[in-house]
C-alpha cells in the first residue's frame, strides 16, 4: 500500500493550495481528482476574480489555475486524475478507484476539498433533453468551445446564474431571460448590470412553470409566485427557447467527511451539510481537515486560503513546520480570509435584507429587481458632490454600488483617482484632485466592468464614453451601431471613435463612442447595428 | 452553428485530429479525444437514450459524469458516459433504449 505524509481529495482551488503549502514544508502529498484536468471550478471561469492583490484579484479564474498547477509542479505535489475516491476508513487509509481498478492509499494526514454539486429544481418537463446545470454549461462552452444552445433561459439569479448568463451571451447564446423566485438578484449587482445592460430582462420572483418539448426543449413557460413560492395563474409568459439552464445553488460534497466519521453540522448559512471544523480546517478527527467549497460554499479567492491554511496545520501537526512558525504564517492568512468575509455578501449577512450600505447610502433597489441603476440611484451614487469630477475632460465614473471584496480599481489607478481604502468592502470613491489621463487600467481592472471614462465636452453637443467590451466581433474605428442604455433599451446611433486593447488590459477591449451629450450619463454599452437588426 | 470558433476571451479552442464515427448507423465527424456528448452535441443530436419503464427522452445534463443521463451504448457497451468518455476515430455509438440500443431503421 502507497504511503503519503499528506492525501489531498480534490484538485481544485482548495486542494491544490493545500498541496503546495504542505509539499513547500517537506511533506509527501499526493492529489486525487476524479476529473481528466486539474483545477475543480477554475477552468470553467473565464472572468476576471473580485478580491485584491492578495487574492489574485482581476485575474481570470483559468489563469489562477495554470499558476496554482505550475506551482504544485514545482513543490513536488503528485497529481493523480481519474482517480475517485471512493472511501476513507480509520486510520487514513483511503480506496481509490483508478479506471477499473481499487487501490489503497494510506496517509498520515488528509485534506478533503471536494468541493460542491449542484442543486436541482423540478418542474414539468425538467428532465427533457435542452435542460442542463450551469456548471454543464459552462464545461460546454469554455471547456469545450460548443454552444449549450443557440436561445437559453436562465433560472438563478446568485453569481453563478449570472456569471454564467453572461459567459454564455460571450461564447455566442442569446439569453432571453434571467428568472429567480426570490424577490431580489441573490448576485453581486455588478455582475447583474453587466448582462441587463445587454438587454437581458430580469424576472424577480418567477419561476419556471414546464419545459415544453416532446423530445427535447422548444420552449419554456414561466409565472410570477407569491410569497410563499406558488405560481399565480394568469401570470404564465412563454418563451421559443432550445435550452434551459439551472443555476439554483450549490451544495457541499461532504459525504466523504460523513463516512470518515467526522462530526456534521447543519448549517444553511455554509450550504447544507458541513463538517465541524476549527479555524484551520481541522475536523473533529486529529489529522482530518477539510478545505474549500466542502466546508462551506464561498468562493475560490476563500478556497485558496482555507487550503493554505489547512495544509500549514497539517503540516505542523506532523512536526514539518514548528508551533510557531504555524502560527505566524496563519495569522496573515486569516487576516487576508477576514477580508474576504466582509461586506453585504459575507457568509453571516446571507438571507438578511440589507437596506443601507456601509456608508450609508440607500441601496439600489432598481439593481436588484431589475439588475441596473435608476435615476435616483444615479443622484444618490454617482452625482454627489463627491463623486463628480467638475473638470472638464475625461473622468471615470465608477457603478459599483454595493459592498463587496474588491479593490482592484484603486490599485489600477497610478494616479491615485480612485480609492477604496483599507477596508476592501468599501465603495470606491472618485478622488477628483487627481486628474485621469484617460489610460483606462480601472476599466480593464475592474472585475465588474462597472467602469466608464465619460468626456462630455468630447466635441460641441457631443460626449465620449469608454466602455469595456468582451464580445465578438470586436468593433471597429469608424463603425456605426447603437448606444444601449443600462436597461439595454436602444438610445440611438453611436459611432466607434476609439478601440483599444492591449496586454495589460487582459483580452478587454476598451470601446470608446461618440453619442450626444444628453447620453453622457445613460449609454452604457454598444450594439453593433447587425445584432440590432437580427433582434 | 454550434461550435465556438473563435471565443472573445479564449482564443479559438484547440481540437483534436477530425475524425469520422457512426451513430445508429449514421456517419457523423467530430473531433478526436473530445467527449463523444460534445461531438453529438455538434451535429445536432439531443437525445442520448430512452428511460427503460416511461420511455422518457435524456440528454446531457451535468456534462462531468455525476447524472448518467447521457450513457449510450459505445462499441456495444452499455451505460457509457458520453461527457466524459473521449471520442475515437470509427466508434460505433448507439442511442441506449433502456439497458438495450434502439431500434433503428436504416
Ligand atoms: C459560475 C461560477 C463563477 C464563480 N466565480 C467566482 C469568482 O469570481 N471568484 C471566486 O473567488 N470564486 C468564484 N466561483 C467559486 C469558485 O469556483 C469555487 O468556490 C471554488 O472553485 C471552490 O474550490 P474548491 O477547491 O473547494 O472546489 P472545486 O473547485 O469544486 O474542486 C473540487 C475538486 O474535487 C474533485 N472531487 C470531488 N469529489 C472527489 C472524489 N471523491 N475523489 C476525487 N476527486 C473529487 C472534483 O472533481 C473537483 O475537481 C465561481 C463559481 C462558479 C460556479
Ligand atoms: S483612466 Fe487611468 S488615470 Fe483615469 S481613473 Fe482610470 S486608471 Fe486612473
Ligand atoms: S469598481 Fe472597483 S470595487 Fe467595484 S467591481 Fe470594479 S474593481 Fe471591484
Ligand atoms: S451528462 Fe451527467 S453523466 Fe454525462
Amino acid at each position: 500500500m502507497k504511503r503519503y505524509d499528506l492525501i489531498v481529495v480534490g484538485a481544485g482551488p482548495a486542494g491544490l493550495s493545500a498541496a503546495i503549502e504542505a509539499a513547500r514544508c517537506g511533506m509527501r502529498v499526493a492529489v486525487f481528482d476524479e476529473n481528466a484536468k486539474p483545477g475543480g471550478q477554475l477552468f470553467k471561469q473565464i472572468h476576471k476574480f473580485f478580491g485584491s492583490k492578495e487574492h489574485q484579484a482581476k485575474i481570470r479564474g483559468y489563469k489562477i489555475g495554470e499558476t496554482l498547477l505550475a506551482e504544485a509542479a514545482e513543490a513536488g505535489v503528485e497529481v493523480f486524475l481519474n482517480a475517485t475516491v471512493a472511501g476513507i476508513y480509520l486510520d487514513k487509509e483511503l480506496l481509490v478507484q483508478r479506471g477499473e481498478v481499487m487501490e489503497h492509499f494510506k496517509a498520515d494526514t488528509i485534506i478533503i476539498a471536494t468541493g460542491a454539486a449542484e442543486n436541482m429544481v423540478t418542474f414539468e418537463g425538467w428532465t427533457l433533453p435542452g435542460v442542463i446545470g450551469a456548471g454543464a454549461a459552462q464545461t460546454m462552452m469554455n471547456l469545450y468551445g460548443i454552444k449549450p444552445g443557440q436561445k437559453v433561459l436562465m433560472l438563478g439569479s446568485g453569481n453563478v446564474g449570472l456569471v454564467v448568463s453572461f459567459q454564455l451571451m460571450q461564447a455566442g447564446c442569446e439569453v432571453v431571460a434571467l428568472v429567480d423566485a426570490a424577490p431580489r438578484v441573490g448576485g453581486y449587482g455588478v455582475h447583474a448590470a453587466k448582462i441587463a445592460r445587454c438587454g437581458v430582462p430580469f424576472y424577480l420572483a418567477h419561476t419556471i412553470t414546464k419545459a415544453e418539448g416532446s423530445n427535447c426543449v422548444t420552449g419554456v413557460e414561466i409565472a410570477q409566485v407569491d410569497d410563499d413560492f406558488a405560481p399565480i395563474p394568469g401570470t404564465e409568459k412563454h418563451f421559443d427557447v432550445d435550452t434551459i439552464c439551472l443555476a439554483v445553488g450549490l451544495s457541499p460534497m461532504s459525504q466523504l467527511l460523513k463516512m470518515a466519521g467526522c462530526n456534521m453540522v447543519d448549517d444553511p448559512r455554509r450550504g447544507g451539510q458541513v463538517p465541524q471544523v476549527d479555524e484551520n480546517g481541522e475536523t473533529s478527527i486529529p489529522g482530518l481537515f477539510a478545505a474549500g467549497d466542502v466546508s462551506g460554499i464561498e468562493e475560490a479567492s476563500s478556497a485558496m486560503i482555507q487550503g493554505r491554511m489547512s495544509g500549514l496545520a497539517a503540516a505542523a501537526y506532523l512536526g514539518f513546520l514548528s508551533e510557531q512558525d504555524k502560527d505566524n504564517r496563519l495569522a496573515d492568512l486569516e487576516i487576508a480570509l477576514d477580508s474576504l468575509h466582509q461586506g453585504m455578501f459575507a457568509p453571516g449577512s446571507k438571507g438578511k435584507t440589507i437596506a443601507k450600505t456601509d456608508e450609508g447610502i440607500a441601496v439600489s433597489q432598481s439593481l436588484l429587481k431589475k439588475g441596473y441603476l435608476d435615476d435616483a440611484d444615479l443622484e444618490r451614487f454617482i452625482n454627489r458632490s463627491d463623486q463628480t469630477d467638475k473638470k472638464s475632460g475625461i473622468h471615470p465614473v465608477i457603478e459599483c454600488t454595493q459592498n463587496i471584496p474588491c479593490n482592484p480599481c484603486q490599485d489600477a489607478c497610478t494616479r491615485g483617482c480612485i480609492k477604496v481604502g483599507k477596508t476592501i468592502t468599501a465603495l470606491p470613491r472618485i478622488d477628483a484632485a487627481n486628474s485621469c489621463t484617460g489610460c483606462g487600467m480601472c476599466i480593464a481592472s475592474c472585475s465588474g466592468q462597472a467602469i466608464f471614462l465619460v468626456d462630455e465636452d468630447y466635441a460641441p453637443g457631443y460626449a465620449s464614453i469608454t466602455l469595456p467590451y468582451e464580445f465578438l466581433p470586436r468593433p471597429q474605428k469608424g463603425e456605426l451601431g447603437i448606444a444601449l442604455s443600462r436597461s439595454g433599451r436602444p438610445l440611438g446611433y453611436a459611432e466607434i471613435i476609439d478601440v483599444r486593447s492591449a496586454k495589460a488590459y487582459d483580452q478587454t477591449t476598451l470601446v470608446t463612442i461618440k453619442v450626444p451629450v444628453e447620453q453622457a450619463m445613460t449609454a452604457r454599452f454598444y450594439q453593433p447595428e447587425t445584432n440590432a437588426a437580427g433582434q | 452553428m454550434t461550435r465556438i470558433s473563435e471565443h472573445p476571451i479564449l482564443g479559438e479552442t484547440e481540437k483534436g485530429r477530425r475524425v469520422t464515427f457512426f451513430m445508429d448507423g449514421k456517419t457523423i465527424e467530430g473531433y478526436a479525444g473530445e467527449p463523444i456528448a460534445v461531438a453529438l452535441k455538434a451535429a445536432g443530436v439531443m437525445v442520448h437514450r430512452y428511460t427503460q419503464k416511461a420511455h422518457e427522452p435524456r440528454g446531457i445534463f451535468c456534462a462531468i459524469g455525476r447524472c448518467t443521463d447521457c450513457v449510450m451504448i459505445v462499441d456495444g457497451v452499455p451505460n457509457i458516459r458520453t461527457c466524459i468518455t473521449p471520442l475515437v476515430e470509427g466508434m460505433k455509438i448507439q442511442t441506449q433504449d433502456g439497458v438495450s440500443g434502439l431500434e433503428v431503421s436504416e
